[in-house]
């Protein structure tokens, strides 16, 4: 059970559990659309305060019609799509058949769940498969999996929970879903310090990944200057 | 985390030819989240005297207080303006008078003295150290990557103009590397017969 307070009395606690939250620096999120999913995120990597990558990808590659957004700990989570996608691969060759995301989805969770004490990740898989089509499922931490048309994640993911309940709307066109996904993930990088650098965005459908990136002079503009 | 970042901060000052310039990031975040983009963390304290005070927002907004009225009492007594030189002590001994309960701030004081104009910069730690370059000072959160960016950066004897490119571009590429900086910038250049400010526009994430 970790102390409370330990040490001078007014220095903030470095392990304390009520500053977990604050390594999952991050912003991310999928939403759904008529014809697929789209997926997005920050590409801000920091070790403590220190920005380490200002240009990363977390938007990862686990099938070709099947992604995944990571959050929390970037070595966790790039051992888990590892894993995932290998045994994915596998699973693929077997059945003859492209994987469905809710298999994906599934293996997340087993790994999530079994080895939660000693993980720390926040993942959503998205991706499209002809017996669902478009479809997001969050895999928190702690390991729970469930389906949702729009899921949101990480740190900078607390700014913009009103805005997302106010403005997702399902079945959006393309165009539509994207400039919402942006709008987000301007929001919560303006807000979060974990969060920044350039948005990267993935379209998901029947045809595949399309990958878009929008760079910091092109990013909706919502401060007053 | 500590505590002199809980509110994180970049602050720079610089030595140019007969100028000083001053700079600071403009947010006021508490941990990872921002809640405003207009802090004020550089303070006049004469017509050629500005004091920077990068560390825990409450203490920066005291400490000017504090030093404010220090300086007028002085002023008032000596019937002149204070010198840079004077004021850094000043501000040092009020500092270290907090030796073992102290105010979280590592100042930044720059400025032209008011007979010689002659440009000063200097730096303290948050219990009155006094730190004495040729150069540039640094402070906050940043002041790794702002150290990285003066050495770069700096040269002697920069016209105003000049100045104002190279503190800024120091400040902005800094701070850029921090992810509890930044947020807008503002930028002192501080002349015999003018002090110009500058807004700069930068990245708001």
């Amino acid at each position: 059970m970790p102390p409370i307070f330990s040490g001078h009395p007014t220095m903030l606690e470095e392990n304390d559990w009520r500053n977990a939250a604050h390594s999952t620096g991050t912003s991310i999120m999928a939403a759904e659309f008529a014809g697929g999913v789209i997926i997005g995120a920050d590409s801000r990597t920091t070790t403590g305060a220190y920005i380490a990558n200002r240009v990363s990808d977390k938007l990862t590659r686990i099938t070709d019609h099947i992604y995944c957004c990571r959050s929390g700990s970037a070595a966790d989570t790039q051992a888990i799509a590892d894993i995932v996608s290998y045994h994915l691969n596998f699973h693929g060759m077997e059945l003859g058949e492209e994987p469905l995301v809710e298999v994906g989805a599934a293996i997340f969770r087993e790994l999530c769940y079994n080895y939660r004490d000693s993980l720390m990740a926040g993942i959503l898989v998205a991706g499209w498969d002809k017996k669902k089509g478009g479809q997001i499922y969050s895999v928190p931490i702690g390991g729970m999996c469930v389906r949702q048309p729009v899921s949101i994640g990480g740190s900078g993911s607390s700014y913009v929970y009103g805005y997302v309940d106010a403005n997702f709307k399902p079945n959006m066109s393309k165009d539509e879903c994207i400039q919402f996904v942006t709008n987000t993930l301007a929001l919560a990088m303006s807000r979060d310090g974990s969060s920044g650098g350039v948005i990267r965005l993935g379209i998901i459908t029947e045809k595949g990944v399309e990958r878009r990136v929008i760079l910091g002079d092109q990013l909706p503009k919502f401060y007053e200057d | 985390m500590s505590i002199l970042a809980y509110n994180g901060g970049a602050m720079v000052a610089m030595k140019g030819e007969n100028c000083v310039s001053i700079a600071a990031d403009r947010r006021f975040g508490i941990q990872a989240q921002t809640v405003a983009t207009n802090f004020q963390k550089i303070f006049e304290m004469g017509p050629h005297l500005y004091v920077g005070l990068p560390g825990l927002a409450t203490d920066t907004q005291t400490v000017m207080e504090k030093l404010r009225f220090r300086k007028n009492l002085y002023e008032l007594k000596e019937n002149r303006r204070i010198s840079p030189k004077v004021f850094s002590a000043m501000l040092s001994n009020m500092l270290y008078e907090k030796r073992f309960g102290p105010f979280f701030v590592e100042p930044v004081v720059a400025g032209l003295d008011p007979k010689t104009y002659e440009p000063f910069i200097c730096n303290m730690d948050l219990i009155g150290c006094i730190n004495l370059p040729t150069d540039f000072v640094v402070g906050g959160t940043a002041s790794a990557q702002l150290y990285g960016m003066c050495e770069a950066l700096w040269e002697p004897n920069l016209g105003p103009d000049d100045l104002f490119e190279t503190t800024s571009q120091a400040l902005i590429n800094a701070f850029d590397r921090d992810a509890i900086s930044g947020w807008g910038a503002t930028v002192y250049i501080i002349e015999k017969d003018k002090v110009t400010i500058k807004n700069l526009k930068t990245r708001m994430d």
